[in-house]
């Protein structure tokens, strides 16, 4: 009887697979609002049907995103195909040098004309195990640095947006000592103007604190990814633009729990108008009202005031010019997405990676945000959806005037600068330990040479 | 005079004891029955109170909610699973090491000791080393496994000093009587056993309710993630709808809260017990 | 597999010997085979994942990498501190909290119910409390401070040294109340006989406590002491879900600090920082096996 058993048991194993559905694991980041995530499930259903291939996708908060691929990969099961918010700042880079991802170069060359300048370049990574460059990810979307701040607040404070500053240092000192002032003699409330991310375990800490560094014009590293941080000029640089970041906490002006910012608490402290202005990568503060607004399991009443706040309310804006007088210069992030070299279905994950940059499919993911996410290719760019929104306007012509790219494009070395997040650290050694600036910055460039150099 | 002193001294004793014990406990009750106004205005109770906020949980109403009664079925099944399987592991290595006095018996136990007071925060890390070898992540077994890897040694423990206690004059009689082990065992071990069973049982089961570690490292998928670690992916929203987190918190509380005083009989002098002897 | 050889609880009493029939199996067999569950979930969960872990721990550079960590020798201070004051603070209040509850009044047993609250609910919903409680803008402790003193209150979880205060705090909070019940069964076994004989002597209080409570559970004391420092070593919750490791990872203690390489996906350095506790605790674990095995 028992041999029997085993025999059938035997059997039904290898008879299993071969009539077992092709399966594709994906791995994803769940978005901000459930908009974004239903772009992407229909974007799967349309993939599943065209292909008959069965979809498993699971979605991981964007902290988790890394550790979850890492472990998954560490256990010789990676997923085939895999995107995260954070995989540019912190592993893509990298997972190419060490070899852990497949070369796209046979699905994105081809492409290569439908993507906007400065984009594709960004997946062009060094694989130290060939010692080649070749295209090792995927772009599928694209962030910069905005401001973001609520114009009844600003009233109430006694002032209207024609009266923000365009030069940098009067605009920082606005927002300190005439909107804060004004606005808690007003109402009485504890409120802070400038809502700064300061928290190690964040992103938005370091992209906000290097576009303050980009103001400065300092240059980390040449286009080889050679160190410059050694010249005098960056490390002044450095020192000023840092001063200038932390000086907001330090007159009061910035909660004190900014040193323990995650990346959704500038966005939460902003919506409870805790806050009344703030820089974040993304204008998913924004956006999340215009989701909001068209939610319809809120009540009327409060999809209502979403779609006031989105429309009326809050202002999408620029940063003020730079000290040297000039226009702002932004830098932007691609969002990137990735293939496993040791995947088990690399055929099909490739087949899923050219069905999503379709611009058919491509565009309704990215527009799917609502504007969280600007696109990386020209037909993207080109949709009227960018111009008849007054948030989305400003994003696009902040892109349109031409971005920089991160140091770690260059040199992959930042992405781990950036993972243990150097800079948020020389930030609270000031605003929660009292050192001076000099002192700060300069165990953050000595870290930095250890790592990069 | 000095009675009422005496009891005055007790009453300064017992107050902050009660604030102290209770604060934490209220605020969650508080924000739960609160706006989402009012609980940000720091009061000590909303002006409006509602339980709007429980509808909007049972409903899964809100993007972080999509998965409530999924995950609290989560939960709820991995507590049974390793209070069932822990009770039934650990009864049964207690019966071998304690009654049938078993050879290697002793080097079992310290081996289990040894995993009890190793504290399981360092295990965590192996833990999800290994399950990821042996490809069970993302699989509710996984966690299952690991909490009954961490219920057992105490389970087996403290079962084994409950039956040390009993009188060896059944096993003769049983033996005598021509009884096998596993007759001894249904017969007469397990039902004299059953106030120790119970608070292992109940030991168990919330032990894996309350973990939030271990359930956090090995489960990740939306849908096979306990309720702890989906009150943990709160955090991660960006409009700091905390009165629903606490009103998902006080649901999730309640069931260790009351099971804890269903049993609490058993569960103090179960537990206690071994303590005591040193 | 003659029935007979057995070990006879009480030694000496023979058994009238029992053939067994066929396909009966010895009681050690079945010893074994009951045994085997638990054997096989140790080898497979704790054996293997533990010699892994220590595999992976095995390259001297994953120990210079975490020496030269700068969070490292933070997280060690903070974790040594952790232990000492909290630990301590915490028995001496289960020490006096015991002799408190174990007063026979009705209304002492109902706190002494409502007391362990604490220990049995789970850790998230509380620990996430005590962390709203706490926020410095808009809290409910901060509120009532500016409310009664038109000042803002103190930076609770922002300030390191206050953060890791805090830690401490809800470490102790969720911890009493089962040490207090385990001191309390001390007390509570110590002989009445003593009490009323020293109450005759005309002892005082703090009489009776040196002479007739505190020999009687100082080693209980001890060995709790010691099973809590073991433990504390390992309370991962108190420091993560307060304050996640705090400002700029200035709150970290060694269980929390293990998670976070994991995160920044350097799992060599999360068990290289778990093998460095090790000599802290297995002296400890040692010690507590040795006595809980005396006292078969």
């Amino acid at each position: 009887m028992l041999r029997l058993l085993g025999a059938l048991a035997l059997a039904a194993a290898f008879i299993a697979p071969a009539t077992a559905q092709e399966t594709l694991v994906v791995y994803w980041t769940k978005g901000f609002y459930p908009q974004e995530d239903k772009a992407l499930d229909d974007m799967i259903a349309k993939f599943q049907q065209k292909t008959g291939v069965k979809v498993e996708l699971s979605r991981y908060s964007p902290q988790e995103s890394v550790p979850k691929a890492v472990a998954a990969l560490d256990s010789g099961t990676p997923p085939d195909v895999a995107y995260g918010d954070v995989f540019d700042f912190q592993v893509a880079g990298k997972w190419a040098y060490e070899g852990q991802l497949e070369d796209l170069s046979d699905i994105l060359a081809p492409m290569k004309d439908k993507f906007m300048p400065n984009t594709l370049e960004t997946t062009y990574l060094l694989n130290d195990k060939t010692k080649k460059r070749a295209y090792y990810a995927f772009p599928t979307k694209r962030q910069t640095m905005h401001i973001q701040y609520w114009k009844d607040m600003l009233a109430e404070a006694g002032y209207k947006e024609s009266d923000l500053p365009k030069d940098w240092k009067a605009y920082w000192d606005f927002w300190c000592d005439k909107a804060q002032p004004g606005y808690r003699k007003k109402t009485g409330k504890r409120i802070y103007s400038v809502g700064s991310p300061m928290g190690v375990d964040s992103s938005d800490s370091f992209f906000s604190y290097l576009t303050f560094m980009d103001a400065y014009n300092v240059k980390l590293v040449d286009d080889n990814g050679k160190l410059l941080v050694d010249r005098p000029e960056a490390k002044k640089g450095l020192v000023a633009s840092m001063h200038d970041y932390v000086d907001t906490i330090g007159k009061g002006c910035t909660p004190p729990s900014a040193v323990n910012w995650k990346d959704p608490d500038n966005n939460v402290n902003f919506h409870n108008k805790q806050i009344m202005m703030t820089h974040n990568a993304t204008i998913s503060i924004a956006s999340k009202w215009l989701d909001d607004s068209n939610n319809d399991k809120l009540t009327p009443e409060q999809r209502a005031e979403a779609k006031k706040n989105y429309y009326e309310l809050i202002a999408t804006g620029a940063f003020p010019n730079k000290p040297d007088g000039k226009p702002m210069q932004y830098r932007q992030a691609v969002k990137v997405g990735v293939i496993f070299a040791g995947a088990k279905n690399k055929k099909r994950a490739k087949e899923f990676v050219q069905f999503m940059m379709q611009d058919e499919n491509l565009t309704p993911y990215v527009e799917g945000a609502l504007g969280r996410w600007y696109p990386v290719t020209k037909a993207g760019v080109a949709r009227e959806f960018w111009t008849n929104d007054p948030h989305r306007k400003i994003v696009h012509a902040q892109f349109s005037a031409g971005v920089v790219n991160f140091e770690f494009t260059k040199n992959y070395k930042f992405t781990i600068l950036n993972n243990e997040n150097v800079w948020a650290k020389a930030m609270n050694r000031v605003a929660a330990e009292k050192w001076p600036v000099e002192k700060a910055v300069d165990e953050m460039i000595a870290r930095i040479k250890q790592v990069a150099g | 005079m000095n009675r009422y002193w005496r009891e005055a001294r007790l009453w300064l004793v017992a107050i902050p004891v009660l604030l102290w014990t209770l604060l934490p406990i209220y605020h969650i009750f508080l924000f739960s029955i609160s706006t989402k106004d009012s609980a940000f205005s720091g009061a000590l109770w909303p002006d409006h109170p509602t339980l709007r906020n429980f509808g909007t949980v049972f409903r899964q109403e809100h993007f972080y909610l999509h998965h409530f009664w999924e995950q609290i079925w989560n939960s709820l099944w991995i507590a049974c699973a390793v209070g069932v399987l822990t009770l039934f592991i650990a009864t049964c290595a207690a019966f071998a090491i304690s009654r049938i006095k078993v050879r290697g018996g002793r080097t079992v136990m310290n081996a289990a000791l040894f995993t009890y007071f190793i504290p399981a925060a360092f295990l965590a890390v192996p833990m999800y080393k290994a399950m990821g070898t042996y490809g069970l992540l993302n699989s509710r077994w996984s966690l299952v496994l690991a909490m009954v890897t961490l219920a057992s040694p105490y389970a087996i423990w403290v079962l084994k000093q409950a039956s040390d206690k009993l009188p060896w004059e059944l096993d003769e009689a049983a033996r005598i009587d021509g009884a096998t082990p596993l007759q001894l065992f249904r017969l007469v071990y397990l039902p004299l056993m059953t106030p120790s069973l119970v608070a292992i049982g109940t030991y168990a089961l919330l032990l894996a309710w309350n973990e939030y570690l271990y359930a956090f490292l090995l489960l990740s998928h939306e849908n096979t993630i306990p309720l702890a670690v989906g009150l943990g992916h709160f955090l991660a929203s960006d409009d700091s709808p905390w009165e629903l987190l606490m009103a998902t918190a006080l649901i999730y509380a309640a069931p260790p809260a009351a099971i804890y005083y269903a049993f609490r009989r058993y569960m103090v002098g179960g537990l206690t017990a071994g303590a005591v002897k040193s | 597999m003659a029935a007979v050889d057995i070990a006879v609880p009480g030694g000496n009493r023979a058994l009238t010997p029992i053939s067994p029939p066929k396909r009966r199996l010895s009681w050690q067999t079945w010893g074994v085979i009951m045994l085997a569950p638990y054997v096989l979930v140790f080898l497979v969960f704790v054996l293997y994942p533990v010699s892994y872990g220590l595999w992976l721990a095995r390259h001297p550079a994953s120990y210079q990498t975490l020496f030269d960590d700068p969070v490292f020798f933070r997280t060690v201070v903070n974790t040594i501190v952790f232990l000492l004051v909290a630990v301590n603070v915490k028995f001496m209040l289960a020490l006096f909290l015991s002799g408190f509850f174990v007063h026979e009044r009705a209304w002492i047993r109902w706190l002494s119910v409502i007391f362990i609250i604490p220990w049995a609910v789970p850790a998230i919903p509380t620990i996430f409390s005590i962390r709203f409680m706490l926020n410095p803008e808009w809290g409910l402790i901060n509120s009532v401070i500016f409310r009664l003193t038109a000042q803002d209150g103190p930076n609770w979880l922002n300030n390191p040294s206050l953060a890791l205060t805090m830690a401490m705090v809800v470490h102790i909070w969720k911890a009493l109340p089962f040490w207090t019940l385990i001191l309390m069964a001390g007390r509570l076994a110590i002989p009445r006989e003593l009490y009323e004989a020293s109450s005759v002597d005309g002892a005082s209080a703090w009489q009776k406590f040196k002479f007739v409570t505190w020999p009687s559970i100082r080693t209980l004391y001890l060995t709790s002491t010691l099973l809590s420092m073991i433990w504390t070593l390992g309370d991962f919750n108190s420091v993560y879900l307060l304050t996640g490791g705090g400002p700029a990872d200035l709150t970290h203690v060694l269980a929390t600090l293990g998670i976070r390489y994991i995160r920044l996906d350097q799992v060599d350095q999360a068990m290289a920082t778990i093998v460095v506790a090790l000599p802290f605790v297995l002296p400890l674990v040692y010690f507590m096996m040795k006595r809980l095995s005396t006292n078969e």
